[in-house]
């Protein structure tokens, strides 16, 4: 997906050669961050890609600045409290991880009015006037469900592991792995709820277990894979396969698995550093590119082959990312076009 | 009058064995003991916070210990980062993590008796700042625990390794509660700060020490639980936060203080375990189970009142 995306910037920035020297026009420019939760490790790698790549920019001297600002509480209001305070600090363009898909609406609102780009991603605003990177998350659900019935034609016992329940991104994952699931062999037997967190999805694996029959294959919404296979060999009971989401446990746990018994299985979740990817779009906006309303977050995919190789560069207890650069931003911007 | 049925605590036991039962019927009496020896694991760590949450409450109105989450998680992630799956340094990661508790502990009593912070806010306030230590220290990376530690938390012969521990808290927490003098201080202290004052209880060592047991307790937890799920998680002592305080209550023990038991807080554990497990079984969907755990829990909490004042 990297190389195609790589081809194709390439080409686009061959096309274009005249209109390169774009940075001057953003030098004077500044851009924040308002992060609504820094409380698990794929956050902790959004904000860390966000001061790697965006502290590089501001040496560049294509920004003037771009300083990152996250709530402790993760709370709506807390959020547009945040956001008021970015406007009068006077910040050109605010890039936003939000809490809440309507509840900060307002204060995105009066941002636009007081002409300060606003660019949302992985937790989109509603709000017109903003620009959306969104994630597709029921094609996640189905991507999952797809890799599964290609790999067992004759379908089986799924177990679904979900989120957060009452959370948006859920119920959207959820919704994609039943509808894809309708289509093929396959009985969901059990649901139980994660949190997307590791140890929670263990204990509660661990409880549905013992009422459920062997089980082809477990389905998952990323953080949650390596503590069902924790569960299910505590139980004794056959190793499913699993899907995983890039966790870097998870896919040190599948690399284990795959040098003793050549486990098979496939993991994909959205880079952490969609941020990186958001602060370009941002950039382009001010730059004057003509940037569409709505924008597709690229999948992280992880197949057997590739295992090794994305392992070696995620670090030791974070997950698997990758960073994007301004040519990545314009390829996303020129495919939604 | 002592007989018992009239015990508060036996109400957690007999919800916990209906729970057991209902989910077995549902499994046609298949993984009977993988779901026994599943309830005693996930119970130990709730049992373990859920001591530290019943002295605390034992103290009085206003008294409760909310930073337990995020000490199990500073403690952990310390403990892990230090040990970094170094086999000859398990010791003095254990002691990093008591440690990190005790400190804990100090700290919030300080909030409370030095400048005269109300607990609730005390420990509210100071679980943010442990949170954020915890960040700041090792940015939410995953470290696992060395083997040997993974492997006692996880393993068992009968009864898992886990429960062991769990079950002499709660004897060494029966035995200062009904046995020992300073049991009877935590207990007048609770039923009456002014008049226990009055005839001679330290009542300010009193609550020192159970704060300070309180985080001694949930940094023992969050070490065990980091060790049993692979690793520490910045958001892993979540769910503990009404966990221990859920399983003092439907243990019997009095929401206003001064009268708390021991073991109605693990048949309690084993029973928040139980029917989560349970209504899982039956496929409930989030909404129906969040409403069905709060009716049950509600269910019981009557249940155990009720007979301790007929008592």
């Amino acid at each position: 997906m990297k190389t195609i995306a790589k081809l194709f910037t390439v080409t686009a920035a061959l096309a274009m050669t005249t209109a390169l020297p774009v940075a001057a026009d953003t030098s004077g420019k500044s851009i924040a961050l308002s992060n609504n939760y820094a409380g698990n490790s794929w956050r902790q790698a959004m904000l860390e890609s966000w001061s790697k790549v965006t502290g590089a920019a501001v040496a560049d001297g294509v920004v003037k600045a771009a300083d990152a600002f996250t709530t402790s509480e993760n709370q709506a209001t807390e959020q547009a409290a945040q956001i008021q305070n970015m406007i009068l600090q006077g910040y050109d363009a605010i890039v936003l991880n939000a809490a809440s898909p309507t509840a900060i609406n307002g204060a995105v609102k009066e941002a636009c009015d007081a002409g300060i780009t606003v660019v949302s991603f992985d937790g989109i605003v509603t709000e017109p006037c903003a620009w959306r990177i969104a994630v597709d998350f029921k094609q996640m659900g189905r991507n999952q469900v797809k890799y599964l019935a290609e790999r067992y034609p004759d379908g089986g016992n799924l177990l679904e592991i979900r989120g957060l329940a009452g959370v948006f991104v859920d119920d959207e994952i959820s919704a994609g792995i039943h509808e894809e699931v309708a289509n093929t062999n396959f009985e969901i037997v059990g649901s139980v709820h994660g949190d997307w967190a590791q140890d929670v999805a263990q204990k509660a694996v661990a409880g549905i277990l013992p009422s459920l029959p062997e089980l082809t294959a477990v389905v998952t919404q990323g953080g949650d894979g390596y503590g069902a296979a924790q569960a299910i060999a505590a139980a004794n009971r056959p190793t499913p396969t699993i899907v995983m989401g890039n966790r870097q446990d998870e896919l040190a746990w599948w690399a284990e698995q795959k040098a003793a018994n050549g486990y098979e299985t496939t993991s994909l979740s959205i880079a952490p550093g969609v941020s990186t990817l958001a602060f370009w779009v941002a950039q382009q906006i001010l730059d004057g590119a003509d940037v569409p309303k709505d924008l597709t977050v690229p999948f992280l995919t992880i197949e057997q082959d590739g295992l090794e190789a994305a392992l070696e560069t995620t670090p030791v207890g974070s997950v698997a990312n990758v960073e994007y650069s301004l040519e990545d931003a314009k390829a996303v911007i020129d495919a939604s076009q | 009058m002592s007989g018992l049925s009239q015990k508060p605590w036996i109400w957690s036991y007999l919800a916990a064995l209906a729970a057991f039962g209902a989910t077995m019927i549902v499994s046609g009496g298949q993984g009977g003991g993988s779901l026994f020896f599943a309830a005693l694991t996930f119970a130990s760590f709730a049992v373990i916070v859920g001591v530290g949450q019943m002295f605390v409450i034992t103290l009085g109105p206003g008294n409760v210990d909310l930073s337990i989450p995020a000490t199990m998680t500073l403690a952990a992630t310390l403990a892990l980062k230090f040990m970094d799956t170094n086999t000859s340094l398990m010791l003095p990661g254990l002691l990093i993590a008591l440690g990190t508790g005790t400190a804990c502990g100090i700290f919030n009593f300080g909030l409370i008796l030095l400048l005269r912070i109300p607990p609730i806010i005390a420990t509210l306030s100071s679980s943010f700042l442990f949170q954020s230590l915890a960040i700041w220290s090792n940015r939410g990376l995953r470290i696992k625990p060395p083997e040997p530690l993974a492997d006692f938390a996880t393993g068992g012969l009968v009864i898992p390794n886990l429960a062991l521990v769990a079950i002499g808290v709660a004897v060494v927490a029966w035995i200062v509660l009904e046995r020992a003098i300073v049991g009877r201080w935590i207990l007048a202290t609770g039923q009456n700060m002014r008049a226990a004052q009055l005839s001679g209880v330290p009542v300010n060592g009193v609550r020192f020490g159970v704060y300070v047991a309180s985080a001694i307790l949930a940094s023992l937890s969050g070490f065990l639980l980091a060790n049993f799920s692979g690793g520490a998680n910045l958001n892993m002592g979540a769910e503990y936060m009404l966990t221990s305080i859920a399983v003092v209550v439907i243990g019997g023990s009095s929401i206003a203080g001064g009268n708390s038991n021991v073991p109605g807080v693990c048949g309690a554990a084993l029973f928040m375990f139980l029917l989560v497990s349970m209504l899982n079984s039956y496929g409930f969907g989030a909404g129906a189970r969040l409403i069905l755990t709060g009716v049950i829990i509600m269910m019981v909490v009557v249940f155990a009142s009720k007979r301790k004042y007929a008592a």
